[in-house]
C-alpha cells in the first residue's frame, strides 16, 4: 500500500463523488488540469528542495503549498471551475500549454508580467522568495477567492526577491495578505467568486484554515462574516471545498454532510474496516490487502460448508430420535437400529493453523480425514491419538513420521456410530491440544 | 525507463490481484448494498458475522440434542467388539510383537493385537513410557486385527536383547 502524500492530492481525493457533477465536456480538460498539477507538485517538490533552505522561508514555502492544494481543491469542487476552465481554456490556451522545460532556467515567471498587471497588485508575495517559481508552476485557473482573498504568513519577510516584487502590503501585524496566484496569467478580473458563495454558507458554518496557527486563509471573510474558522490537521482545505461543494450543488451527493471530514479519514476507516475483517478471519497470515480478502473468501466458503454440514447432523439428530421414539412406542423388532441418513452426503473440509500446527479435517459421510503438520518438538502422536478417543473418532489407518523439521501424520478414522461432531470441532480440539503440549514442553524441550 | 515501465506493470498486476479478489468476495455474499470497495468489505464483515452466528446456532442446537440419552448406542460398541475377537480367530490372526534391532539406536517393531476402541492409544502411551521414541509409524487395521508398524529410537542405555523387549512389550499388550 503506497503512502499518499498528505496534502497534495488531487486525483485521489477527486475520486468518486467529486467529479460525478462536472459535465462531460470538461474531462478532457479536466484531465489537462490534473496532468498539469501533478506536474507542478512534481516541480514544487522539485524546487523545494532545490532553493536554499531558509528555515522561514521554507516554513512559509510549505504554508505556501498547503494553500496551494487547497486553492487546487477548492478549484475543483466549485462549479465555478467549469466556468473558469472555460475561460482559462478559451483565453490562455497557449499558458495551459505552457513550456515546463522553462521553468528550470530560473526566476521567469514574474518577470513576464505585463504592465497591465499593475491593477492587480494587490498581490503580495514578498514574503516568500521563493513563491514565484512556485505560483508559475501552477497553471491554475482563476478561481481565486476574492480579489481581496488574503493569506496570511506567520513571518511576512520584506526581502527583496529576486524579482524585486514589492507591491502593496496590506498592515500585516495579522496577517491579512492578499495572494492571487493567477496574477501572472493576466486574466480578466473575475468576479469575487468566495464573495457570492460565501453568503451562502449558513452563518456560524465552520471554516477550516489553511494551516498553523498565524494562518487565516479568510481572514477577511472571517471578520466580514463573522464566520468561523477551526483547525484542522492537513486536508483542511479540503473539507471545506467539499463542504462548499455540497453546499454549492446542493443534493447531487444524497447526504447532506458527509461523515468523512477528510480523506485521511476516510482512509483510516477503510483501513479500519480491513483489519477488522482480518480480526474475523481465523488463519491470518499475511496483513495486505489482496492477503486478507484471499484469506475472507477462503473462510466464508467454509463457514457455509460448516453451516450445512452442521444442518445435516442436527436432521440426522432429529430424524434418529424420531425413529428411536417410533420404535419403542410401536414395539417393532429391532431390525435396523441404524440412524437414518438423509440421501445427501455429508461433506466437509477445513483447515486451520496455529503458529507450530496445521490441521486439515476432511469429513465424507462418517469417515474423517486428517492431517497433521507441526513442527517437531514433541512426540504428537500419543495426544492426538487420545484427542480422537474423546471426539469418538475410531482411527483406522494412521501413517506418519519425521520429515525435515516436521512431524506430518495421516489419519484415517471413522466416526463412531451415533457421534456427531462435526469438523470445525475436531480441528480446533486437535489445534488446542496441540498447542496446549506445546507449551507445556516448551521449558523441557532438547 | 524500464524500470519504470516495470513497476508501473507489477503495481498494475497488484490492484488488479486485489480487485479480481474483491470481486469474488462480493460474488460470495448475498447481500451487496452498493458496487465500492468499501462496503464489499463491509457486506463481507457482516455476511460473515452472520454465519458465525449461525453456526454458533446450530452446534448449540446440537448439543442440546446430544444431551438426551441415547439408549441405542450402548448396544453398538459392544457388538463391534465380539465381531472382532471372531474375526480374528477366523483368519487365524494371533496378537504378536516383532522386535528387530537396526544400525545405532533404532528398532523396528511391530505388534499386532485385537483392534479395540481406545487400545491404540493405551498403546502409545505404553510405548512411550518405555523410552521408545517413535519416528515412524503405520497403523493399519483389518479383519478385527490392528497391526501397529514403528520404528524408534531406544533412548535408554541398556541394550535390551531383542527377546527381551518383545516379550516385555508382549505383556503389555495382553495386559491391555
Amino acid at each position: 500500500m503506497y503512502e499518499e502524500p498528505g496534502c497534495f492530492d488531487p486525483n485521489n481525493s477527486m475520486a468518486e463523488g467529486v467529479y460525478s457533477g462536472f459535465p462531460q465536456a470538461m474531462a478532457n480538460n479536466q484531465k489537462q488540469f490534473e496532468e498539469n498539477l501533478e506536474l507542478s507538485a512534481e516541480e514544487l517538490s522539485y524546487h523545494h528542495h532545490n532553493h536554499q533552505e531558509d528555515t522561514s522561508v521554507s516554513a512559509m514555502e510549505l504554508e505556501l503549498q498547503k494553500y496551494l492544494s487547497f486553492n487546487v481543491e477548492n478549484c475543483d469542487n466549485n462549479t465555478y471551475r467549469s466556468h473558469m476552465m472555460q475561460q482559462v481554456v478559451d483565453d490562455r490556451n497557449q499558458l495551459l500549454s505552457y513550456d515546463h522545460s522553462n521553468w528550470n532556467t530560473g526566476d521567469i515567471g514574474f518577470n513576464q508580467d505585463d504592465p497591465q498587471q499593475n491593477g492587480h497588485r494587490s498581490f503580495n508575495i514578498n514574503s516568500l522568495p521563493q513563491t514565484p517559481d512556485l505560483l508559475n508552476l501552477f497553471q491554475l485557473p482563476r478561481c481565486s477567492l476574492l480579489p481581496n482573498s488574503s493569506i496570511s504568513f506567520a513571518n511576512s519577510n520584506h526581502d527583496t526577491t529576486p524579482l524585486g516584487f514589492i507591491e502593496d502590503l496590506p498592515a500585516s501585524d495579522s496577517t491579512s495578505v492578499l495572494y492571487d496566484p493567477l496574477f501572472h496569467l493576466n486574466l480578466s478580473p473575475q468576479p469575487p467568486l468566495f464573495r457570492e458563495l460565501l453568503p451562502s454558507i449558513p452563518h456560524g458554518y465552520n471554516l477550516p484554515t489553511s494551516r498553523s496557527d498565524a494562518n487565516s486563509l479568510f481572514g477577511d471573510e472571517r471578520d466580514s462574516n463573522g464566520v468561523k474558522a477551526y483547525q484542522d490537521e492537513d486536508g483542511g482545505m479540503l473539507e471545506f471545498a467539499r463542504d462548499m461543494a455540497c453546499i454549492v450543488r446542493g443534493s447531487g451527493n444524497g447526504k447532506k454532510k458527509k461523515p468523512f471530514t477528510t480523506e485521511r479519514q476516510r482512509r483510516e476507516h477503510f483501513n479500519k474496516k480491513y483489519t477488522a475483517l482480518r480480526n474475523l478471519l481465523p488463519n491470518p497470515s499475511k496483513i495486505d490487502r489482496a492477503s486478507i480478502v484471499g484469506d475472507a473468501i477462503e473462510y466464508t466458503k467454509e463457514l457455509l460448508r460448516t453451516v450445512n454440514e452442521l444442518k445435516l447432523l442436527v436432521e440426522r439428530k432429529r430424524c434418529g430420535r424420531e425413529r428411536i421414539k417410533r420404535h419403542k412406542t410401536e414395539d417393532d423388532a429391532v431390525g435396523d437400529v441404524e440412524q437414518s441418513y438423509n440421501g445427501s452426503l455429508r461433506s466437509s473440509w477445513l483447515q486451520r493453523k496455529s503458529k507450530d500446527t496445521e490441521v486439515d479435517v476432511r469429513i465424507i459421510d462418517d469417515e474423517v480425514t486428517i492431517k497433521l503438520v507441526q513442527r517437531k518438538k514433541i512426540d504428537c502422536l500419543l495426544f492426538v491419538s487420545k484427542v480422537l478417543d474423546e471426539l469418538q473418532l475410531d482411527p483406522h489407518h494412521v501413517a506418519g513420521g519425521h520429515i525435515g523439521d516436521y512431524y506430518s501424520y495421516l489419519f484415517n478414522t471413522k466416526i463412531y456410530e451415533g457421534s456427531s461432531v462435526y469438523a470445525g470441532a475436531i480441528a480446533n480440539k486437535i489445534i488446542e491440544v496441540m498447542d496446549r503440549e506445546y507449551a507445556a514442553a516448551a521449558p523441557t524441550s532438547i | 525507463m524500464d524500470y519504470k515501465s516495470k513497476n508501473l506493470v507489477a503495481e498494475r498486476k497488484r490492484r488488479k490481484k486485489l480487485g479480481d479478489r474483491l470481486l469474488n468476495l462480493r460474488a460470495l455474499v448475498p447481500r451487496i448494498t452498493n458496487m465500492k470497495k468499501e462496503t464489499i468489505i463491509e457486506d463481507a464483515i457482516n455476511y460473515i458475522q452472520e454465519l458465525q452466528e449461525n453456526v454458533k446456532f446450530l452446534t448449540g442446537k446440537l448439543q442440546l440434542l446430544e444431551v438426551e440419552p441415547f439408549s441405542e448406542e450402548e448396544a453398538n460398541p459392544k457388538r463391534e467388539e465380539t465381531n472382532t475377537v471372531e474375526d480374528m480367530k477366523k483368519c487365524g490372526i494371533q496378537e504378536n510383537v516383532e522386535v528387530s534391532y537396526m544400525s545405532g539406536n533404532k528398532v523396528q517393531i511391530k505388534i499386532i493385537f485385537e483392534k479395540k476402541r481406545g487400545k491404540f492409544t493405551k498403546l502409545l502411551e505404553a510405548i512411550t513410557s518405555h523410552g521408545f521414541q517413535l519416528s515412524d509409524t503405520s497403523m493399519t487395521s483389518s479383519k478385527g486385527a490392528t497391526l501397529v508398524s514403528f520404528f524408534a529410537e531406544v533412548t535408554y542405555d541398556g541394550t535390551l536383547a531383542v527377546e527381551e523387549t518383545r516379550k516385555s512389550l508382549l505383556q503389555i499388550v495382553r495386559s491391555m
